[in-house]
């Protein structure tokens, strides 16, 4: 708790608010470049210009740039994300609706990519050069090497078109012929969940390996660990208890990597399975310029993601007592 | 340096002089770097790889626009019905064509499909590679270095800044604005891998320089550039190579990921394009010797950069 002071804290909350403010700017000025208008999508050729001027007028495309800039700024900043012309819905219902649903597919591979990864890593750095290391290694890395894509399409063919066990799309059962309870939602959505999961997994876990492995290398080095093992300590309470904990440093920063990685897996992954979640639409939106859709996907996962950041740096302070944030030296 | 007119046995002999401990260096490395098998076997495929980059034609039965039954362009005939319906037709070898690995729909061979693809793959992993580790190595060490002063307040809000970005969407909209080619490919990938480099590397370089021998360093007088590039990237180098690996392999998996999602330059051959055919045209689950072999060759080429990077990490590792 001491080693973080408050005003350390408080520069870093309005730090992270500057840059989501920033985000912003770069969204609006990049979705604008891009060739086309999402108004395109809905002038059929029958309209006159008359009408064309009032769909524009509509959408707020006739104000002056700076305008439509400081609008749009305002009201992110209130929660109003406003109307996509697609799906014609309030983008922030659409939002409330996807999100949780990219948040299951999340957090079930984050957690499980971020436990069996530093495990294996942990183990691996600690028998660098045997046998055992150099063949999980070499495996694990040609499993990382796999197109997400790819590897999901073999797990359809073999679990799905070959033996049939597991669904291959959606999120539940299309016309199921049980009742909806809580209970029967669970179990079609973990149905539903299990060849996404596994397919991101599959290849994610090794990421966090990758971090850990090295540093955990380095670390068997170190004094602390001979003093430990001088003391009699088991191999075991050395390798868990005095190195690992110190090789998990660099593994924290990884975490935003990973969810960097997961991001981009999941975005593939909901698109090969037809998961609805955010991931999906962020690229129909990008590729059909569904303009508010595109901007406001992209700024809750900026959120997302500068927040990671910042819970990243404080843990980082936790797990290693050297490093000193907030006091001049 | 500057020995005057040319007297060329001195000269001779401090070119030896200064090579020789040099190549003697490498050497060392190069027999330390041997030891590791998943190394060698990195060298191979992706030597492998620069020979079909270089001369395809050499490797491949066909050339990429071959197409079976008809043959070599020109082609003046049409194939009839039944023909057609064959394909994509599975392994032939000599009856009624030499196809090893069978044929597309369109009736290319993948063989030479996948072998003149090695190209287009190997200059994408390659330049986005090194473009992504000379923006983020150093942007690492300084931010790491000068940690919590404004410089690496400055470069670390870049960082967030750019890695509130998601990476497939962000390289989408670059794509999208800049026109499907592979530089644009290219520069997109390298304009948002560099990030993992820099926050590693800075981590690394804030946990460093708390150590012991960057204090002595300083107290013995050592300017922040000496102790930077002398002290501290010596040890965060083996972490940066296995980046620039890492980098190389994820471009040519991120190529692939924007091929299937439509966006790659179709004129192109590549393994990604060869996956987004299989997709569009509905034979994912019906022709296996289509989809398996361009998968295989795209994570062969990804893990073999990884293999030589790894292995490139415990040679350059000062501490063994």
């Amino acid at each position: 708790m001491t080693r973080i002071s408050g005003t350390y804290l408080a520069k870093r909350l309005v730090v992270s608010y500057l840059t989501l403010l920033v985000i912003m700017t770069l969204l609006f000025v990049l979705l604008r470049s891009m060739p086309g208008s999402f108004i395109s999508s809905m002038i059929t050729s029958g309209m006159t210009a008359e009408q064309i001027e009032q769909i524009r007028e509509t959408w707020g495309l006739n104000e002056p740039l700076w305008k439509q800039y400081l609008d749009f700024m305002i009201n992110y900043q209130t929660g109003n994300f406003g109307r996509s012309p697609t799906y014609n819905a309030p983008v922030a219902d659409l939002m409330i609706r996807r999100m949780p649903r990219t948040l299951i597919l999340f957090g079930a591979t984050f957690l499980i990519g971020f436990i069996i990864g530093p495990l294996v890593g942990m183990y691996l750095g600690w028998w660098r050069g045997t046998k055992k290391d150099k063949s999980i290694f070499s495996t694990s890395l040609l499993l990382y090497s796999m197109p997400s894509f790819w590897i999901s399409w073999l797990f359809i063919w073999v679990f799905n078109y070959e033996f049939n066990l597991l669904p291959s799309a959606y999120m539940f059962t299309q016309f199921p012929e049980f009742q909806w309870t809580a209970v029967t939602v669970m179990r079609d959505v973990l149905y539903h969940i299990a060849l996404p999961i596994m397919s991101l997994t599959f290849i994610g876990w090794v990421g966090a390996m990758l971090i850990m492995r090295p540093t955990m290398n380095q670390v068997t080095d170190e004094g602390y660990v001979f003093l430990a093992r001088a003391k009699g300590l088991s191999e075991r309470t050395v390798m868990i208890k005095h190195a690992a904990r110190n090789a998990l440093i660099p593994v924290a920063t990884g975490a935003v990597v990973g969810l960097a990685f997961l991001i981009d897996g999941s975005i593939i992954i909901e698109n090969v399975f037809s998961w609805p979640g955010m991931g999906q639409i962020i690229v129909s939106s990008v590729l059909e310029r569904d303009f508010p859709v595109a901007q406001a996907t992209f700024f809750l996962l900026a959120v997302l993601v500068v927040i990671m950041r910042l819970l990243t740096d404080i843990v980082y302070t936790y797990l290693d007592p050297r490093i000193k944030f907030g006091e001049s030296e | 340096m500057a020995t005057g007119q040319g007297d060329t046995e001195t000269e001779g002999e401090s070119y030896t002089r200064r090579w020789e401990p040099r190549l003697e260096r490498m050497k060392r490395g190069w027999s330390r770097y041997t030891e590791h098998k998943i190394g060698v076997v990195g060298l191979i495929i992706l030597g492998i790889y620069t020979l079909w980059a270089i001369a395809p034609s050499v490797f491949a039965p066909h050339s990429a626009d071959w197409v079976a039954y008809l043959g070599e362009p020109p082609v003046q005939s049409r194939m009839s019905a039944e023909q057609v319906r064959s394909l994509p037709h599975p392994p032939a070898f000599g009856d009624p064509f030499f196809a090893p690995l069978g044929t597309n729909a369109n009736g290319k061979g993948i063989l030479s499909l996948v072998i003149y693809s090695a190209r287009n793959a190997m200059y994408i992993g390659l330049a986005a590679g090194l473009l992504s580790s000379l923006v983020g190595v150093p942007l690492g060490l300084i931010s790491g270095f000068y940690g919590d002063t404004w410089i690496d307040e400055a470069i670390q809000r870049f960082v967030d800044i750019m890695y509130g970005l998601p990476f497939l969407p962000f390289l989408i909209v670059l794509v999208a604005i800049r026109g499907i080619t592979t530089t644009n490919i290219i520069i997109g990938i390298a304009v948002t891998s560099w990030l993992n480099n820099c926050i590693t590397i800075r981590g690394e370089t804030l946990s460093l320089k708390e150590r012991s021998y960057v204090e002595s360093a300083k107290v013995a007088g050592a300017s922040d550039t000496r102790i930077i590039f002398r002290h501290i990237m010596p040890n965060v180098l083996p972490i940066s190579f296995v980046f620039l690996a890492q980098d190389a392999a994820g471009a040519v998996i991120a190529q692939a990921s924007l091929a299937y999602l439509g966006l790659a330059d179709f004129t192109a051959n590549s393994w990604g394009i060869m996956l987004e055919n299989i997709k569009s045209q509905g034979y994912i689950f019906s022709a296996w010797w289509w989809l398996i072999p361009p998968g295989v060759a795209l994570m062969l080429m990804a893990a073999s950069f990884y293999f030589i990077g790894f292995s490139m990490e415990d040679v350059t590792n000062p501490q063994r």
